[in-house]
């Protein structure tokens, strides 16, 4: 056999060196640009109104092999410490259980989104050219999967080692039933995945990850850990070593479409539907579960809103993209004064619809009524003096027969949702910024809370036609409805929730709502 | 004591929060039922791990069968079109969150398999280069069959890659989703894999050229991939059924094309020319492949051709796509044929018997594991008669 003059070469180099050589996950990533090839119908199958650029980078130059070695060693250390030091120190056990309730709805609607940021990024991946900046969405495809299973890890661990498993274990079924659930579908899932490949990256990666991430997935960690959880720190935070790549993918994006005349015309007009359509259900939601849905306190989220939202990602993340021609949003002044009142007014109301939650929720102590005063001077006129009433008239005991959305009845404040974000709103009895909006379309009426969202219903009404819980119950009794979406525990009777966390509380029953007579009526109807 | 607890206090380990915490928590639990996903049916006796973490993630309603959650998207495509809807494939299913990975791998395990192929990766490199096994390579088969064939065979893989990006946006089930991710990245490893071994002997062999520019030439102009280029091209950009994507892709192409370049050329010639170096990059391409064999044939032949309510359904409408892409595969591996006329013969090994004995393996595999369990009736023979014309 004819040996080249190259084998001499390599023959007389490994003469005189056998060094090992191997081959690094970058020498292999410099060549991933020149992975694709040009042919005509090589385009994507998700139409955006953006050009993105044929030569965009990536900003982590990840190959597959590295990828699977740097996840996996996060993964050893995380799952290591839920199995060994946390489980034989029983610390699912020796969880605050306002906050064991909390875990229920954070970590199974962490996992919605999640989960179908999966499906965001895969259509992040069809829409990009350039090689690497597939390779940047397809690293997050990978990571979202990842993500999913660690937010179900989380209910999975509770419900096993928990002091109560209802609701962790069941929650991907029963989180349909109640008020909450079609707003986090909203931001959290079809946000991310219906729309403009763009726009959909800019909810997914520019507002839901670089904005919101920061208050759900590291401020919580702070709440988990004055309330005894160390198994949501120890999973959330190995989330978010992850959370900055997707930043920097959502920055690319911005960069990728930087020089499309499209941006200059559209960008912001979708930045501001984004971040109106994330702010609306994460500002009220997220401060409701961290300060009703704890006992310890760490700072009200009025405080931590304006770190993360308005002064790291407003200013300081918006003004690094300010070069692109990207401008922070121009309702995030409105949105600050959601940051004060509207996860209380939405506590007000989530608590009287608590039948339909799959966790247990508590009212306010007599300490934590002073803490909301001190911090929201105000609240006790409004909301305080609401839950000493509900309290005396024994809402949390099921012998008394009161359920609080009696009290909504009797006072006629009736319960709207709005359209868009499916956020429930009580426009007569809320310090928020809640007005009621009500237009009529193709014989049916919609009803909103605000002029961001239904500017986006007018342009485009075909968008948000989802039906809401009060039109869908219609006509159902209560209990009926929480029994079709087996809002029940092992027993077949008590409720999954329930209207208090006290050890020595009665559990309501079926039986018990069904007493009570409570059937749903669709308040647009009345209007 | 105030109940603000900010600087870092911790209820688990700060004794008076504890204490507090202790006092607050119920005597007995409160819930017997411990099982995630209790409610759901188990591949095997009992809900495993990976069923407790993947299932029932799909946030569907209950009108895309499988679904637990009900009405309509909160927020729509522009002009209305769902999130996700039934009409994104032609196949149909009563329950589309059925599938399973056969290995039941979640994110974790999948992750902890490939950094491990990773590490030995770079220690098998290290040891082969340190023992001079690159002299022994033929060096028409390193400069000609790897510098070019083995790197235009990469952007097979790379495209088959890209063609998973809509499955994984628009398919119906959590399970298929993460598969088919796993799926992809598989296929972009092994196109990683190609151009990470083509700059390991650039390293070694003063002049190979490590660069994509030759293959690519050849992906893309030759005629030996003719025929897989235009089949990739309509995997990947033409076909918007998922399931076809998947089915053309890994139930035709690639066990047939894939399998016949990977294993019946690649890895059974590689040793007669010297070369123990692709085969340990190529059967970890073999290992993906067998992987996906078992997650694709678990969608296609366990939950879609025995769905109770429409297998029948679903095995004409796989029969018709077999009709449709089969003929392209085959001109695929016909084309593929001109490669043996650019290396040494060597009898028995690369001689048209043997060709032909390969052939018969690939051919004779995918009938019985693909084509029979959806009732496909194919001659294999005149398939493989055609195939050979495309020897020079």
């Amino acid at each position: 056999m004819a040996i080249s003059s190259a084998t001499k070469a390599a023959t007389d180099a490994l003469s005189v060196n056998r060094a090992p050589v191997s081959v690094g996950a970058q020498e292999v990533h410099k060549w991933m640009q020149s992975f694709t090839w040009d042919f005509d119908k090589n385009r994507t199958k998700y139409s955006t109104k953006y050009k993105m650029a044929n030569d965009t980078k990536e900003q982590f130059k990840l190959i597959a092999k590295e990828y699977a070695r740097m996840e996996s060693v996060k993964d050893e250390r995380q799952f290591g410490s839920l199995q060994d030091v946390l489980t034989r120190v029983d610390a699912a056990n020796r969880v605050h259980p306002k906050w064991n309730e909390s875990m229920k709805v954070i970590s199974n609607f962490l996992e919605v989104g999640e989960y179908n940021a999966i499906a965001a990024t895969g259509m992040l991946w069809d829409s990009a050219s350039a090689p690497e900046q597939k390779n940047g969405y397809l690293g997050q495809v990978m990571d979202e999967i990842r993500h999913t299973n660690q937010c179900g890890y989380i209910n999975y661990y509770f419900a096993k080692q928990g002091q109560d498993a209802a609701g962790h274990n069941d929650a991907r079924r029963t989180r349909a039933i109640g008020p909450l659930w079609k707003g986090m579908k909203r931001v959290f899932s079809d946000g991310f995945i219906s729309g403009d490949a763009v726009e959909c990256s800019i909810n997914l990666q520019l507002v839901g990850e670089a904005c919101f991430t920061n208050p759900l997935i590291v401020a919580v960690t702070e709440w988990a850990s004055a309330n005894g959880d160390e198994m949501t720190p120890t999973v959330f935070l190995s989330i978010e070593t992850d959370e900055l790549r997707h930043m920097a993918n959502g920055y690319q994006t911005i960069v990728s479409i930087a020089n499309d005349e499209a941006a200059s015309k559209y960008l912001n007009t979708d930045l501001n539907n984004a971040f109106w359509t994330q702010q609306k259900y994460f500002t009220p939601v997220l401060g409701m579960m961290f300060e009703y849905g704890s006992h310890f306190k760490v700072e009200p989220w009025v405080k931590t809103w304006n770190r993360w939202v308005y002064e790291d990602w407003g200013g300081i993340w918006i003004g690094r993209l300010g070069k692109y021609g990207v401008e922070s949003p121009a309702s995030l002044r409105d949105a600050k004064k959601d940051a004060y009142w509207a996860h209380h007014d939405l506590f007000l109301l989530a608590y009287a619809l608590w039948p339909t939650g799959f966790f247990r929720v508590t009212l306010p102590t007599a300490e934590e009524a002073e803490w909301y005063e001190a911090n929201y001077p105000g609240w006790y006129d409004m909301y305080g003096k609401v839950y000493e009433e509900w309290r005396s008239r024994g809402c949390e005991d099921p012998n008394s027969g009161f359920l609080p959305l009696q009290w909504f009845a009797e006072n006629n404040h009736p319960i709207y949702i709005d359209r868009v974000s499916q956020v429930p709103f009580c426009p007569s009895y809320c310090k928020g910024a809640s007005t009621l909006r009500v237009l009529e379309f193709n014989g049916k009426k919609h009803s909103f809370s605000d002029p961001w969202g239904e500017r986006m219903w007018l342009s485009e009404p075909e968008r948000y036609e989802c039906q809401n819980i009060f039109e869908q119950y219609e006509g159902r009794e209560l209990s009926e409805v929480i029994a079709e979406g087996h809002g029940v525990r092992s027993d077949g009777f008590t409720l999954i929730s329930q209207p208090h966390t006290n050890k020595d509380g009665k559990l309501w029953t079926l039986d018990d709502i069904k007493k009570i007579g409570c059937v749903f009526a669709d308040p647009l109807k009345a209007l | 004591m105030s109940i603000e607890v900010a600087g870092g206090r911790r209820g688990l380990t700060d004794p008076i929060l504890a204490a507090q915490i202790l006092a607050a928590i119920p005597d007995k639990p409160l819930e017997t039922q411990r099982k995630m996903n209790y409610f759901m049916t188990p591949r095997g006796r009992r809900i495993n791990e990976y069923e407790v973490l993947c299932c029932y993630t799909q946030p569907t309603p209950d009108w895309i069968p499988g679904g637990l959650d009900w009405g309509d998207w909160t927020q729509k495509f522009h002009g209305g079109r769902p999130s996700w809807s039934n009409e994104s494939t032609e196949m149909h299913s009563s329950d589309w969150l059925k599938h399973r990975d056969p290995a039941f791998r979640w994110h974790a395990l999948y992750v902890k398999d490939k950094a491990e192929e990773w590490r030995y990766t770079d220690r098998f490199l290290k040891a082969y280069s340190a023992d001079g096994h690159v002299r022994s390579i033929d060096p028409v088969w390193r400069d000609e069959v790897l510098g070019d064939y083995l790197g235009a065979f990469g952007f097979s893989e790379y495209g088959l890659f890209n063609s998973h990006s809509s499955v994984v946006r628009d398919c119906l089930g959590d399970t298929i989703r993460m598969s088919s991710a796993m799926i992809a990245l598989d296929k972009v490893d092994n196109a990683q894999m190609i151009q990470a071994e083509r700059t390991f002997l650039a390293k070694l062999v003063p002049g190979f050229p490590e660069s994509t520019d030759i293959p690519k030439k050849e992906w893309t102009k030759g005629a030996i991939f003719k025929s897989a280029r235009e089949t990739v091209e309509k995997i990947w950009q033409e076909t918007y059924d998922w399931n076809e994507i998947l089915f053309s892709g890994h139930m035709i192409y690639d066990p047939l094309f894939g399998q016949f370049v990977r294993r019946e050329f690649f890895l059974r010639l590689a040793s007669y020319y010297g070369d123990n170096l692709t085969p340990f990059f190529v059967n970890q391409m073999q290992l993906y492949h067998s992987q996906t064999k078992g997650i694709t044939t678990d969608m296609f032949h366990t939950c879609l051709s025995a769905d109770p309510e429409f297998g029948e359904y679903n095995d004409r409408l796989m029969r018709a796509w077999s009709d449709k892409w089969l003929p392209q595969t085959v001109n695929a591996l016909k084309d593929f044929m001109g490669i043996f006329a650019k290396i040494p013969e060597i009898k028995g090994v690369t001689s048209k018997d043997a060709i032909q004995a390969a052939l018969e393996r690939v051919f004779d595999d995918w009938q019985r594991d693909y084509a029979e369990p959806i009732g496909y009736k194919v001659d294999t023979a005149a398939l493989i008669k055609t195939v050979l014309t495309g020897l020079k």
